[in-house]
């Protein structure tokens, strides 16, 4: 594992990791957006005075195109980001009016700005390679994936969905509350129309054996008899119904292995069926007149149609809206009434929704397509409404026949909030949307993608949030890590606390699959529906004709592609069609897509409701794993596979063995390499597989919150704070991941010569010691840049532009030495606080005002960047400050092995113990008990690797598990040798780990454990034991106690209780609570505590009258002005103040007592509620 | 003298080596406070010469001002002058502001690169106004092809850097950049006493096994009597390989090794600042300079009762 300087690095694995989101996005500009154009209906204008009708459609011709706003195209992201701005393209469509079906007039809308990805289609750094990217002041690895909005860089969140077009059965508690009679089971059906947008169906059992079908329209769940839509989707006869729903049971096969009816099955149908006929609905028409006649006022736009179209509407609108055939809703409601009568029976288990299994994600792309359609959607309604409004007005100077006049009217509806709509939800995150979207959530669809260094960046494309509203809940079911996202989600890298388990990671191996075919193209996949149909039937599906007896489990499985029953296999046949399919899908020259998801459930006894259910849809995880039967050559048998089929595969692992499994289940695939079962994040940690695995889990938390080179190009960039390592290296010891991901470009540590003692006692406790010298020659240096955005056109009021501008006073000198004639600071000054560093001079008041450094430490002007976009005068500047942050007692630092410490002392050179053979001193110095109990071998094991390595000078790899794929190499040795074999330390030795290493360190005159002898650098004689030493990789934190600490000795009070303010901030002090006085009470420390709350808080002397006992009624005397005699130039002697009681009007019984402040606000809060308090005074004991 | 316990010892030096950059001697008839009191002095209390403060004209280069000043500062200047220098701190030629031929000196760098090749700008670019004071040169004088210093930063086309920095004199014990010393070490020398008779009981394999147990090359065999012999007593780095071996085989006592208390094995390897060999001398200067500080003090006669002998034997009785 050599690295080759100016070789330019593969970024394809980098670009792979985020292209879910791009892919997504592309695919809205692509075809997206013109599905959801066509998907919307038009409204209709009914001017009943002239009795005529506008239909008002919205159309797109051309639909979203890049419009360079004004500045440079070449460096635009950099641009927005600088400016504050937000990185978008103009959108556009046609808008069609239709006035009595005449010829419809194209009317073109501008909707706005409209948020655009970077790296997109439509983003001007699409196809740039890396030399150009630079050139555009970008990073050179630069992935997109992201939006800038006002300048910041923003993620979608994927959000996990359940998953399309599968009926899932659910017992949940909360349905059988839904009304009177319900049971608490359910098959529940997320349907996914083509322009993504979705309406889910509930088919709840009742506890009378019937079953009842739920959907929501505006925010209200509607229960329909599931009899009724049977016989109103189709023309049938009861007794076809009743065929379809009891063809899976026959009493010869009830006891098999796979049987899901039971008779009872037959009863349930009659009672469905009585149903229908105790509503007297016979016919289909019967059935349709009475949905319509119920569904009439909620469905919009109908409100003139016949009951029978409405029904129609509502069937085809919101039941199983994937399907566009009234009878393939039908067998698939027949589906899913069995399905939900073999879960009342317990011939299936209900299917878990927190399982990966029955998930899929919410991508970018997606998101704002609904998101787009709804606003749509409402532009149309709101403008249909101001044409209503405006016809029912009857005003003169309106022609509803006249377009120009329409086109005003709509103008009061202004089509640019559509984009804006966009942004805004980007920019917070929040759906403003009355329906929801068939979402769970509203808020948190978006986060700031931070760059505090590259693997947080990075890890903000790959997590995957269970959704808000899980975090609220009590339990901890939907946390838990469940087998079967074994290879998609990252079991290592969620973090720790409030999310842990909601925020999951995707591993590195996981894909998402999109619209997009590996060449590129948009999927047809009406085409590859019919394929797969077509593949089917030739491996001997039977096709399902309603009217023909069927067939059920166990001789029979339905085949559902995307939830759409197509037929049925016997149960003979199916494990061939199955491994024919796979066979297929692995192979190039079939029409059956790579990433075809074959979840054949097989028939169990009381297991998973059996069928074949095969899926297309994008959106879905996937994985790459080795089909282990295929014949083809090597490399060409990867089969992605989705978490769905997973469950019911033979995977073995790649060390050769069977897994325990023996003869009975033989495998079928094989996983790739072990660490694919790891997130990027997580793979970097060396020998990860050696460690205590929460150590692991605290590791990729560290990872990501590492001060590191977080951007190449800092020079360009004005985000708010920027971490920045200054001299970072590489790492010794490294796996694979960091060659594949080009982490190199971004490292996040140093390599430390690290001692494991107790010396001097400075590193109890987890803090450590470093060598002052070290630090003084350029260890773990490093700096802050933050960034200050002025711009002088929002502030105050709106009412006249530029009254304000940059310039400095002439009049006050004293800043010149700050500030240059423009009002702004010198480049590379230093600026201390409560300095100022720039000066704005109002034109109005003719008076300069300079805003001023607030904190505590002195910051160097790094970098000032104007916006000159609209000429004079300068309205918006950046000021980039540099905060000096090298190393001090207080900052946090890292190993990889989630080994984190406090630095406790910078310790002299001389003093630090030497090895008497190099005169090696150790950098840092940690204690050895932070090993026993946290068992982080791996750091050890780094320790010893790294010594290796640098004396060899080579790098060591430290790929987890490579051990286990070793042993395959040996005996399958041609089946591995094209993949990332282990290179540099670790050759093809057999053997231990430690033995390889150890054997590395003896060759070159070391100790074969890693220990050496020191020699006390203060005495100079022999440490009694062999010192543990060698070079581990550390980071430094973001953590650093410049930016935590906190002291105060006076300072602002509270204005009512005159007791010290909170916020560090402000200057407040730290919170002296209740456990930390319970502690000195418990300790004795009376004075100390008197100090602490009394006479370093709000002492007071208060004036008491001894006659009434009250605090409050006392007030000082006005003194006669007496003419005091001036003694010399002395202030005049304090006249004794003189204090009466009011109430008692004398100030006979006055005295003076010590008493918190509170006190005296506590009686006078009490007052104010009518309540007197009096103290009674008395002297000594 | 009186006769009485004397402490003085008169420790003998042996040069065994002696380059430009390292230095290796032999140090007998001491204690470990000796050998260990130089070592430290060496490291952290040796002056040298070394940039320390710097202004920036001007700096259109990729790295920041601190860290350019921080990495002049790390560039050893040949500090042959810098005994015989004054601190700036206590400098009455220039009030203490350091600036001033007798407290320090000054550089000048200035370069800008015109064409589209990357410059390096290197220790080479600084121009001082002391040619005593230079920027140390690692080149080798016969192969003076592409040695060219210790590179400060990297500039691209229209990139500038121009800046003055003054050098002083100071001490490691400030900042790691004033120390001369890359690396001083020293152990104590060993003695080796392998036990003949119990060695003679081992086979030849055996033997080979005991010699190949030490990671670094202490035993060897020798050919012709197959007798185990001490090649090199230094090697050993008191790992206790070889007697954990010996005790694993069964025969404890193979072999003794011991250090002794009084002889050190010196290896010093300088910056360049200043030669290796000047580096001991300085130090052993210093050394004397601070116990003279504490012979001349006032609280040392005043703690004469206390020390006693002690007392009497610093003020060199």
């Amino acid at each position: 594992m050599v690295v080759k300087p100016n070789t330019t690095p593969d970024l394809e694995p980098l670009r792979e990791l985020i292209r879910h989101h791009i892919e997504s996005f592309d695919y809205l500009v692509d075809k997206g957006l013109e599905i959801v154009f066509q998907s919307i209906k038009g409204v209709h204008v009914h001017d009943s005075f002239i009795n005529k009708n506008l239909r008002n459609i919205l159309y797109n011709s051309s639909v979203l195109f890049f419009c360079i706003k004004g500045f440079p195209p070449l460096s635009m992201s950099k641009m927005c980001r600088q400016a504050k701005i937000s990185y978008t393209g103009s959108l556009k469509a046609d808008v069609y009016f239709q006035w009595d079906g005449g010829a419809p007039i194209a009317q073109e809308f501008d909707f706005g700005q409209f948020p655009i990805m970077l790296k997109s289609k439509l983003c001007h750094l699409r196809d740039a390679d890396p030399q150009k990217l630079v050139s555009r002041r970008e990073e050179s690895s630069e992935m997109g994936g992201y939006f800038i909005l006002n300048g910041l860089e923003r993620v979608v969140r994927l959000l996990i969905l359940p998953k399309r077009n599968y009926p899932m059965s659910m017992v949940r508690n909360s349905f059988s509350d839904r009304r009177e009679g319900y049971t608490d089971k359910a098959v529940v059906i997320r349907c996914e129309r083509k322009n993504q947008t979705s309406v889910t169906v509930k088919l709840y059992y009742l506890r009378n054996g019937s079953a009842r079908l739920g959907f929501w329209i505006q925010g209200r769940e509607y229960l329909l008899p599931v009899g009724v839509v049977l016989k109103a989707l189709i023309d049938t006869t009861d007794h076809e119904i009743y065929e379809s729903l009891t063809c899976c049971c026959s009493e010869r096969d009830e006891r098999d292995k796979g049987a899901v009816a039971t008779q009872l099955v037959g009863e349930r149908a009659k009672i469905i069926l009585d149903e229908v006929r105790d509503l007297s609905l016979f016919t289909r028409l019967q059935c349709l007149e009475h949905i319509g006649e119920h569904f009439q006022p909620v469905m919009d736009g109908l409100e003139n149609e016949c009951y029978s179209a409405v029904a129609k509407a509502v069937l085809e609108e919101y039941i199983f809206v994937h399907l566009d055939n009234n009878y393939e809703k039908y067998n698939l409601l027949i589906f899913m009434l069995q399905k939900l009568f073999s879960l009342v029976d317990q011939t299936s288990v209900p299917d878990n929704p927190d399982s990966l299994q029955n998930q899929e994600v919410l991508l970018p792309g997606h998101l704002i397509t609904i998101y787009l359609k709804e606003k749509l959607e409402d532009w149309l309604n709101r403008a249909k409404k101001l044409l209503q409004d405006e016809i029912n007005n009857k005003s003169k100077n309106f022609d509803f026949c006249n377009l120009t006049h329409v086109k005003k009217v709509l103008d009061k509806n202004p089509s640019k909030q559509i984009s804006s709509a966009v942004e805004n939800m980007l920019k917070t995150g929040r759906l403003v949307s009355k329906s929801g979207l068939d979402l769970q959530q509203r808020a948190g669809f978006t986060v700031q993608a931070e760059r505090l260094n590259f693997l947080r960046f990075l890890s903000h494309f790959r997590a995957v949030h269970r959704g808000a509203s899980f975090a609220g809940l009590r339990t901890t079911t939907v946390r838990k890590l469940l087998p079967e996202s074994w290879g998609f989600l990252c079991p290592v890298h969620t973090p720790d606390g409030e999310p842990c388990g909601l925020l999951n990671h995707m591993t590195s191996n996981c894909r998402v699959t999109s619209y997009f075919d590996s060449e590129g193209d948009i999927r047809d996949f009406e085409k590859i529906r019919r394929d797969i149909r077509s593949f089917l039937i030739g491996a001997g599906m039977m096709s399902p004709q309603p009217m023909l007896v069927k067939v059920g489990p166990p001789k029979f499985l339905s085949v559902l592609i995307d939830g759409h029953v197509v037929g049925s296999v016997s149960s003979n046949l199916v494990e061939d069609v199955v491994a024919n399919l796979r066979r297929s899908k692995v192979s190039t020259d079939t029409m059956i897509p790579h990433d075809l998801e074959v979840g054949y459930v097989p028939l169990s006894l009381g297991g998973a409701f059996p069928g074949l259910y095969l899926f297309t849809s994008p959106a879905r995880f996937v994985r790459p794993v080795r089909n282990a039967l295929s014949p083809f050559e090597k490399g060409q048998n990867i089969e992605l596979i989705g978490p769905f089929e997973q469950v019911f595969m033979e995977i073995r692992c790649p060390d050769g063995s069977d897994g325990g499994r023996r003869n009975a289940f033989p495998a079928t695939h094989e996983e790739i390499h072990p660490t694919g079962m790891l997130s990027v994040v997580a793979n970097l940690t060396p020998w990860s597989d050696h460690n205590q695995s929460p150590r692991n889990m605290y590791q990729c938390q560290m990872a990501k919150q590492t001060m590191a080179f977080s951007s190449q190009a800092i020079h360009f960039r004005a985000d708010q704070k920027l971490y920045h390592l200054q001299t970072p290296q590489t790492p010794i010891v490294r796996t694979s991941a960091y060659t594949r991901y080009g982490i190199d470009e971004f490292p996040t540590g140093t390599n430390a010569i690290v001692a494991v003692l107790a010396y001097t006692g400075y590193d109890m406790e987890d803090a450590m010691i470093l060598n002052k010298s070290s630090v003084e020659r350029g260890l773990c240096h490093g700096q802050i840049y933050q960034t200050e955005t002025i711009d002088l056109s929002d502030q105050g009021s709106r009412s006249e532009r530029s009254q304000k501008m940059f310039r400095r006073s002439n009049v006050d000198k004293s800043m010149h030495s700050l500030i240059d004639s423009d009002g702004l600071p010198y480049v590379g000054q230093m600026i201390r606080p409560n300095d100022p560093y720039c000066c704005i001079y109002d034109e109005v008041t003719s008076s300069t005002k300079t805003n001023k450094r607030k904190g505590s430490e002195p910051v160097i002007v790094d970098y000032v960047a104007v916006d000159v976009k609209n000429k004079k005068p300068l309205q918006k500047v950046n000021i980039r400050f540099r905060h000096p942050r090298n190393p001090v007692i207080g900052d946090k630092f890292s190993s990889r092995h989630g080994q984190k410490g406090v630095c406790s002392q910078l310790w002299p050179d001389i003093d630090m113990p030497f090895s008497g053979v190099t005169g090696m001193r150790p950098d840092l110095i940690i204690n050895p008990h932070a090993f026993p109990s946290r068992m982080t071998i791996a750091m050890l094991l780094e320790s010893v690797a790294a010594k290796g390595g640098s004396l060899k000078g080579k790098f060591v790899d430290a790929t987890p598990f490579a051990s286990s794929v070793k042993k395959a190499n040996v005996e399958a040795e041609s089946e591995y040798c094209s993949l990332k074999k282990a290179d540099g330390g670790t050759g093809s030795k057999p053997g231990l780990l430690v033995e390889e290493l150890g054997e590395m360190l003896k060759e070159k005159g070391f100790n074969y454990h890693g220990v050496e002898v020191l020699y006390s650098g203060v005495y100079g004689t022999e440490l009694t034991c062999e010192i543990f030493i060698g070079p581990v990789y550390y980071q430094r934190l973001r953590h650093m106690v410049s930016d935590k600490f906190q002291v105060r000795s006076t300072g602002t009070v509270d204005q009512i209780t005159r007791q010290p303010i909170k916020g560090r901030k402000f200057g407040g002090g730290i919170r002296f609570g209740e456990m930390e006085r319970d502690s000195l009470l418990a300790h004795g420390a009376a004075y100390l505590l008197h100090d602490r709350l009394h006479t370093c808080s709000d002492y007071h002397i208060a004036d008491v009258c001894s006659l009434c006992g009250s605090i409050l009624t006392t007030s000082f005397l006005q003194h006669q002005k007496r003419a005091v005699r001036e003694i010399g130039g002395l202030p005049p002697a304090r006249a004794p103040k003189k204090v009466t009681c009011h109430a008692c009007q004398t100030s006979k019984g006055m005295e003076t007592v010590a008493m918190p402040y509170v006190f005296r606000y506590l009686a006078a809060e009490l007052a104010a509620m009518n309540i007197k308090m009096s103290l009674q005074l008395s002297d000594g004991a | 003298m009186d006769g009485g316990l004397t402490y003085q010892r008169f420790p003998k030096v042996k040069i065994r080596e002696m380059r430009d950059d390292v230095v290796k001697f032999e140090l007998r008839e001491t204690d470990a406070s000796v050998a260990n009191a130089l070592r430290r002095v060496m490291i952290a209390e040796v002056p040298t010469v070394a940039i320390d403060l710097v202004e920036i004209e001007v700096n259109s280069s990729v790295l920041n001002d601190e860290f350019i000043a921080h990495r002049l500062g790390l560039i050893p200047l040949t500090s042959e002058r810098a005994m015989s220098m004054r601190f700036s701190r206590d400098c009455d030629a220039c009030d203490g502001d350091g600036q001033c031929e007798f407290c320090s000196v000054e550089f000048q760098l200035r370069a800008r690169c015109h064409n589209d090749q990357t410059l390096d700008v290197t220790s080479k670019d600084l121009y001082s106004s002391d040619h005593t004071v230079v920027p140390v040169d690692f080149s080798d004088p016969n192969e003076p092809a592409e040695q060219r210093g210790i590179i400060i930063v990297k500039l691209r086309r229209g990139q500038e850097l121009k800046l003055r920095a003054i050098a002083r004199k100071g001490i490691g014990k400030d900042h790691a950049k004033w120390s001369p010393a890359a690396t001083v070490t020293f152990m104590y020398e060993p003695m080796i006493r392998i036990n003949e008779d119990l060695m003679e009981t081992l086979s030849l394999e055996q033997k080979n096994t005991w010699v190949e147990s030490s990671p670094t090359k202490v035993f060897d065999i020798d050919p012709v009597t197959q007798q185990v012999v001490v090649v090199d007593p230094e090697a050993y780095t008191y790992d206790d390989e070889v007697i954990k071996k010996a005790e694993s085989m069964g025969k404890p006592g193979l072999v003794e090794i011991e250090a002794r208390e009084d002889s050190f094995i010196f290896t010093v390897e300088s910056t360049g600042a200043i030669k290796a060999s000047q580096l001991v001398l300085n130090a052993i200067e210093i050394l004397k300079q601070k116990l003279d500080a504490v012979r001349l003090s006032e609280d040392t006669v005043e703690a004469d009762d206390q020390f006693g002998e002690l007392g009497a034997h610093m003020r060199g009785g």
